[in-house]
């Protein structure tokens, strides 16, 4: 990748030495430009970083009024969620939001790494060039139309296969996050393994190592800070993902306790009851907490892994 | 450089033209201006879109903006003074279970919404009566051959709480008896258009829902204590799951609002439109 580039650079600096001497104004406007987009480029980023910042302190300040109310520990560690007779235990959306990402990962990431590792190392150049451009295709489409597949015919699918009357939970849930969240991986993965540089595999090659070994021992771990990203960036579409979801897992405000209960998480409780509450009532206050832990949530999953990324890194 | 320059001039140019040209049609027209929100109810927006559209043609100067959302919202945007009209399923000045009057305001009738009990294509039950409605939303009834079907776990598919017409169907077809949550078998639905996916691709599922969304071979209405979910039984009285679809105001309404209202509630527009949209008229109902 590099070596393009840097023949691009020398060849440019050649071409303006050959012109010679830049005039003064030239030289002027050009370094005017540059302190201009500078200034552009800051103003955009402090300009995010304010808007970031309102959107956390509003629906922190909203969120924290809940607790004028009701006190933390019942919010936290009950799980009884009946918000109409004012009890607002929210346990049970937190650990179903923890396990409906950890079983989403689980499905997701063995696969979608697999086809990241056939894309990029085993597949011949007319697969690749199929595969890469429908995952690409997969990403863009809406998630509540994953949701509709879902009910329609994932659902019906699922009840045939265990016998329940429902199918919604879990489990539908997190197959159709696990689809959402697969070409988001895989592409990811799959660029952070075409970037190891190829005389690692042919030193390891060269010492007489099997592809299997090359792929597993080398190119790997060699790739895997970009394939931690890609694991984070899947990781963060389905915690927060919302429509898709919503129409699956049941919304039915209890405790997973088998792949089938039809229950509720975080995101899909705040869109199914926002819009009927009163603006100024606990039950939306306790909303407004509900996101401010997905936010919460969000940030430290990402914390953990980035840290795991650089511990791993610093053992390689 | 100096092509572009003339490019949008050109277009700035064209774009006041016209803008010009519609604002002298308008000031023609007549003088009542001003401008509408509103508010609300999912249920009415249909309605409270084609009554915009036609009002805004009769009166080019008065601005109407509407979105649904859900009932609830409508009454309180009027209450926070969002908007101006709250379009709700339920009259918000009294109290209906699980939200307070919201004082102050006043309630329009404008249209009468029915609603059905549907269940799956599969279900071969034909009539439910308010009882066993009853047993089957509050959970003592969980098998369909309790009510006459046969060998089959009911699977109760019900919509948010606070939803206009869970609120108007708990009303009115189960006597204001209780929805409880069970352990399995028991779904919440965000939407009317959810609703009938999932009655249509469940079997053995009962949902409920507006009649006009009462379409296509996988799901069906079923009769209620031995009446049939028709238009014509709502307007004769002896189908009785239906209500009145409200527009909420901050007070008595006035001014562009006040003609908007009682345009939806002219003849023109009640047995116009409004039956187009499968609505009922105010005036058929004698209650």
């Amino acid at each position: 990748m590099g070596a393009p580039v840097q023949n691009l650079a020398s060849r440019a600096q050649k071409s303006s030495l050959a012109e010679g001497g830049i005039s003064a104004k030239r030289h002027n406007r050009h370094l005017f430009s540059n302190t201009m987009f500078r200034y552009y480029f800051l103003f955009s980023i402090l300009a995010l970083c304010l808007v970031l910042g309102l959107v956390i302190v509003f629906i922190g300040k909203t969120a924290l009024l809940l607790f004028n109310n009701i006190s933390p520990l019942d919010f936290f560690f009950s799980f009884n969620w009946s918000p109409e007779e004012e009890a607002f235990g929210a346990a049970a959306f937190i650990v179903n939001t923890l396990s409906l990402t950890a079983l989403t990962l689980l499905i997701a990431v063995p696969v979608s790494v697999g086809m990241a590792v056939l894309c990029a190392e085993i597949a011949p150049a007319w697969i690749k060039s199929f595969i890469r451009p429908v995952l690409d295709l997969l990403v863009g489409i809406p998630s509540i139309v994953y949701g509709y597949l879902g009910l329609t015919v994932l659902l019906p699918f699922l009840r045939r296969v265990s016998g329940e009357g429902l199918g919604d939970g879990l489990l539908a849930a997190a197959l159709v996050l696990a689809l959402m969240v697969l070409p988001t991986i895989c592409r990811i993965s799959d660029d952070a393994i075409v970037a190891v540089p190829r005389k690692y595999r042919d030193a390891a090659y060269a010492l007489g190592s099997t592809r299997l070994q090359v792929i597993m021992r080398v190119v790997l771990p060699a790739a895997s800070r970009g394939i931690i990203s890609a694991v984070i960036l899947g990781m963060t579409r389905a915690v927060g993902e919302t429509m898709a979801v919503v129409m699956v897992i049941g919304n039915t405000p209890q405790l997973a306790k088998t792949l089938f209960t039809p229950s509720s998480v975080l995101t899909s409780n705040i869109v199914m009851q926002i819009s009927n509450v009163e603006f100024d009532s606990t039950w939306n206050y306790a909303l407004h907490m509900m996101a401010f832990l997905l936010l919460l949530i969000s940030f430290v999953l990402i914390l953990i892994i980035r840290i795991l990324g650089r511990n791993r890194r610093d053992a390689a | 450089m100096k092509v572009f320059k003339k490019l949008t001039v050109s277009a700035l140019t064209a774009v006041i033209a016209v803008t010009a040209s519609f604002a002298g049609i308008a000031a023609a027209a007549d003088s009542l201006k001003g401008k509408i929100t509103v508010n609300g109810s999912t249920a009415l927006l249909p309605l409270t879109l084609q009554a915009a559209k036609e009002f805004q043609k009769l009166h080019p100067k008065v601005k109407i903006a509407a979105s649904g959302k859900g009932s609830v919202t409508g009454p309180q945007a009027v209450k926070k003074g969002i908007a101006d009209i709250g379009a709700c399923d339920w009259d918000a000045s009294i109290d209906v279970p699980g939200f307070k009057a919201f004082d102050g305001q006043v309630a329009n009738k404008v249209a009468v919404i029915p609603f059905a009990t549907i269940v799956n294509k599969n279900v071969g039950v034909d009539n439910l009566t308010t009882e066993q409605l009853q047993g089957i939303y509050s959970g003592k009834i969980t098998n369909w051959k309790e009510v006459g079907g046969s060998d089959a776990n009911i699977v109760v598919v019900t919509r948010a709480f606070g939803s206009g017409t869970r609120v108007n169907y708990q009303a009115k077809a189960l006597a204001g008896g209780d929805i409880v949550k069970k352990e399995k078998n028991y779904k919440e639905t965000g939407s009317s258009g959810d609703m009938k996916t999932a009655v249509a691709t469940t079997p053995n599922a009962i949902g409920y829902i507006d009649l006009v969304y009462v379409s296509g071979s996988d799901i069906k209405a079923v009769k209620f204590n031995g009446v049939a979910a028709t238009t014509d039984n709502v307007i004769n009285g002896s189908y009785k799951i239906w209500a009145y679809g409200y527009y909420m105001t901050k007070g008595q309404p006035t001014g562009a609002t006040k003609e908007f209202i009682d345009y939806v509630q002219s003849k023109k527009f009640q047995n116009g439109s409004l039956k187009k949209l499968k609505f009922i008229p105010i005036a058929a109902m004698k209650g």
